[in-house]
């Protein structure tokens, strides 16, 4: 449609409906670009003019900027980035100055008009400002090759739809301003999502080589940068070595063993040396920027520093590839992150200090623990050693003399023997140490029983819980450390001894071996631990150190508490357990000789048929607790002898005795065995 | 007849070397802590003309202690000034020994080698039994 073809009726039915087009058009694109665009199309294609255009007013206010100009001629113009001075000569720099629209009808007679060389067609201009509120926010310009081409009809359809841009326009602007609001808000959230994750991490991670490399992750994902490093000062001060960097750039970096001089020409370098940060939003700009061959896209950077009281610890790099990418928020948001990593570090410094310290605390202990011992064990062999040497030098002299004291003779043999005896005795304890632990499953109260009735403790108080009655040892060493505890009890004067077991949620059984004995005092408790350490004479200070030793490689825990004069309680924790279960058939018919003791209803709980007895009889296995206290324990073994019974014997022990298991064999016994304490090593009872 | 005061709290090594002096012709009188060795030397003053110590024993108050003998050391000579005093020990530690010595003690003698304690003995008391 050409406006100079139509009649006035049909072109202002026609400028109404065009009018009404770009309304709807218009009023729902949100994109600026794509409103300009649209608009001047539509104008071109349903006016039928030569050219539209539309011009923005700047920040500054002084210019009014092309953003869509039609055809060819438009985008050159855009290309040159075509702008018209508010207030000049120009039509449209008149329009927005003087808020009205301007015709020329014929462009050569407007004083105004601007001759523009990419337009050399036009003969008819508009210029028509866009108003939004009370704000000029720009102006349309619509050209005719026509002289005269504007009719009134054409203006008053034209400055409506100027007057619709002006709204579609300040919608546009606030959508956007909404979507940047949005976008802040977004951001604000990732933000204060990142600085939760990094007030977390810095509160539970103590190791830096765990912590930092988080930090610069943390940064990098959450603020949408190119690029994070982390620089920790060396211990004299004076340079700052990269110990965490972001991706590929910050691997290599720190594989070069990367690192900056404190108070060197780089950000990092002056950051530190002043503890105040950099910020360069354009890294060109910046004097003291360190042009780095990793990371050469970035074109802001900041440098936050890491402050402790009066120190600087190091410093964050943080890069974008943006101009002018930091904002406020960013800044501030990451000064409080690298402040919170400024504790943390100082943190793991302390940490990595009290380590050290502690190193040197246990050094320092153990190689007084080895003094003491040493000392302690050459002491005792000493005393131990002396009477058979100076013994056998009177014999050597006696015997010289020919006429040998009998009496004393004998005393002497005595005295090497007692000696003698003493020093096996360590050898034994030494060597139960050093053997190797077999743990299972075990019936706590047995091993017990065993301990105390190996070394002959009477009227111990017990108290074990259900749940505790299983915990995971070797049944000859646990016997052994218990033994060893109940006797230093015993020998410290107790009349009354208390073992109690409890258990918890956390699969741990706690012991407790509690007397009203002498007790211990503090400084005796310290050395203790000691071996060779004994406040008796004629013990060899093994016992204590070797139940630690037993407790310790069943993963538990031995503890003692103890006042002196106030009695002493053991603490000891080993791992929780339970029986192992089997179905047992197809067994012999069984006999077992003991008292009616808690392994004594396991056992007859667990194998049917099963009888319990006192008293020997003809069965086809003869099983016998070793542990039996209502029987003497060698008459009734010479007793099954007697009765031909001794092969079918089977004598069921707690502890392993190698010298009483070889004394049982040789008198003709079946077997020696260690007791089973779950029903799955029942059957091995007539099936070995 | 040459009286030794023998005090040590290991019981074998106290009735060895009581029968090694004794048959090197002493009168030996023994005790086996400070307290009972004072007590026992106390009760014996008069006749006691050397003392042997056991360096580390159960100290007055029946507590084991370390270098518990030069208490009793201490306290023996305050008691009778002179009297010949032998420390004995399971090790040479030079800082006992020179303590024992500041004392008054006559000798320190590091057990295990007690063949020549007989001959120390001699040494101090310029004779033989």
């Amino acid at each position: 449609m050409k406006a100079s073809n139509s009649t006035g009726a049909e072109r202002q039915a026609a400028l109404l409906q065009a009018s009404a087009r770009v309304s709807r058009s218009i009023a729902s694109i949100l994109d600026l670009n794509l409103l300009f665009n649209r608009t001047v199309d539509i104008i071109c294609d349903e006016f039928g003019f030569y050219y539209a255009g539309v011009f923005v007013v700047d920040e500054s206010g002084e210019w009014a900027v092309l953003r869509a100009g039609r055809g060819e001629a438009g985008r050159a113009m855009l290309a040159e980035k075509h702008k018209l001075h508010i207030g000049g000569n120009s039509m449209i720099g008149a329009a927005i100055e003087n808020r009205s629209g301007r015709i020329a009808l014929d462009v050569g007679k407007e004083a105004v008009f601007f001759r523009n060389p990419f337009l050399p067609k036009t003969r008819s201009e508009m210029a028509l400002p866009l108003i939004a509120g009370d704000e000029v926010i720009g102006a349309l310009t619509v050209q005719s090759e026509a002289e005269a081409a504007f009719s009134d009809d054409d203006i008053a359809a034209l400055q409506t739809m100027a007057d619709q841009l002006g709204v579609a326009i300040a919608n546009a602007r606030l959508h956007r301003q909404n979507q940047d609001l949005l976008r802040q808000a977004e951001r604000r959230t990732r933000l204060l999502h990142a600085a939760n994750k990094v007030g977390k991490e810095v509160t539970s991670v103590l190791s830096l080589d765990e912590l930092l490399p988080k930090m610069v992750d943390t940064i990098v994902e959450a603020y949408g940068f190119y690029y994070a490093g982390i620089f920790l000062t060396d211990e004299r001060g004076e340079w700052a070595c990269l110990r965490a960097g972001y991706g590929e750039a910050g691997k290599a970096m720190l594989a070069e063993g990367h690192k900056l001089q404190v108070g060197g020409s780089s950000m990092i370098g002056t950051c530190i040396y002043l503890n105040e940060a950099r910020i360069a939003l354009d890294v060109g700009e910046e004097r003291v920027h360190f042009k780095n061959p990793h990371l050469p896209r970035t074109r802001s950077e900041m440098a936050l520093p890491l402050p402790f009281g009066k120190k600087v610890l190091g410093a964050v790099t943080i890069q974008s590839v943006e101009e002018g990418a930091f904002s406020q928020d960013d800044i501030t948001s990451l000064q409080t992150m690298a402040d919170h990593l400024a504790v943390a570090i100082n943190n793991s410094y302390t940490l990595e200090a009290l380590k050290a310290a502690h190193a040197e605390i246990l050094r320092n202990k153990v190689y007084e623990a080895l003094t003491v011992a040493t000392t302690e064990a050459i002491h005792w062999i000493g005393n131990k050693a002396l009477p058979i040497s100076m013994t056998i030098a009177r014999l050597k002299e006696d015997l010289a003399e020919g006429q040998p004291d009998l009496e004393s003779l004998g005393e002497d043999l005595d005295l090497i023997a007692e000696a003698s005896e003493m020093i096996v005795q360590v050898k034994e304890q030494l060597i139960g140490q050093a053997r190797e632990q077999q743990p299972r499953p075990v019936l706590l109260a047995d091993i017990l029983q065993a301990a105390c009735h190996t070394r002959n403790v009477k009227d111990v108080k017990v108290e074990i819980a259900p749940e505790a009655a299983y915990v995971v040892a070797d049944s000859t060493q646990l016997a052994r450390a218990l033994g060893n505890l109940l006797q230093n009890a015993v020998e410290a004067g107790a009349t009354s001894i208390l073992f109690s077991a409890s258990s918890d949620s956390k699969g741990q059984v706690y012991l407790t071996i509690s007397d009203n004995g002498a007790g211990i005092s503090a400084e005796v408790l310290e050395k203790a631990w000691t071996p060779f350490y004994s406040t008796k004479p004629d013990h060899h200070g093994l016992g204590l150190p070797a139940a630690l030793h037993v407790i310790t490689q069943l993963q538990g825990q031995l503890q003692i508490h103890s006042q002196e004069g106030a009695g002493a309680t053991v603490h000891i924790t080993l791992p929780a357990s339970q029986p192992i279960g089997a179905e047992i058939s197809g067994q012999p018919a069984i006999l077992l000789l003991d008292d009616d003791d808690d392994w004594a209803q396991f056992f007859t709980a667990c194998v049917p048929g099963a009888k319990r007895s006192e008293k020997p009889s003809d069965v086809d296995l003869l099983l016998i607790d070793q542990n039996l206290e209502s029987a003497d324990f060698d008459p009734l073994i010479a007793e099954i002898r007697g009765a031909g019974l001794a092969a079918k014997t089977i004598v069921l022990t707690a502890a392993m005795d190698v010298d009483k298991m070889t004394r049982l064999l040789r008198s003709g016994l079946g077997d020696v065995r260690l007791k089973p304490y779950s029903p799955a090593e029942i059957p091995a009872l007539w099936q070995e | 007849m040459t009286t030794i005061l023998l005090v040590d709290d290991e019981k074998l090594v106290q009735r060895s070397l009581e029968k090694t002096l004794l048959r090197a012709g002493y009168d030996v009188v023994t005790a086996n802590d400070c307290a009972s060795g004072l007590a026992t030397f106390e009760a014996n003053a008069a006749s006691i003309d050397l003392a042997v110590f056991d360096l580390n024993m159960p100290d007055f108050t029946g507590l084991h202690k370390p270098g518990a003998g030069l208490d009793l050391l201490q306290k023996v000579i305050e008691a009778k000034p002179g009297i010949p005093t032998v420390v004995l020990t399971a090790y040479d530690e030079v800082g006992k020994a020179k303590e024992a010595m500041s004392i008054g003690a006559r000798a320190y003698f590091v057990k295990g080698r007690e063949q020549g304690l007989v001959e120390l003995i001699q040494g101090i008391l310029g004779k033989t039994a």
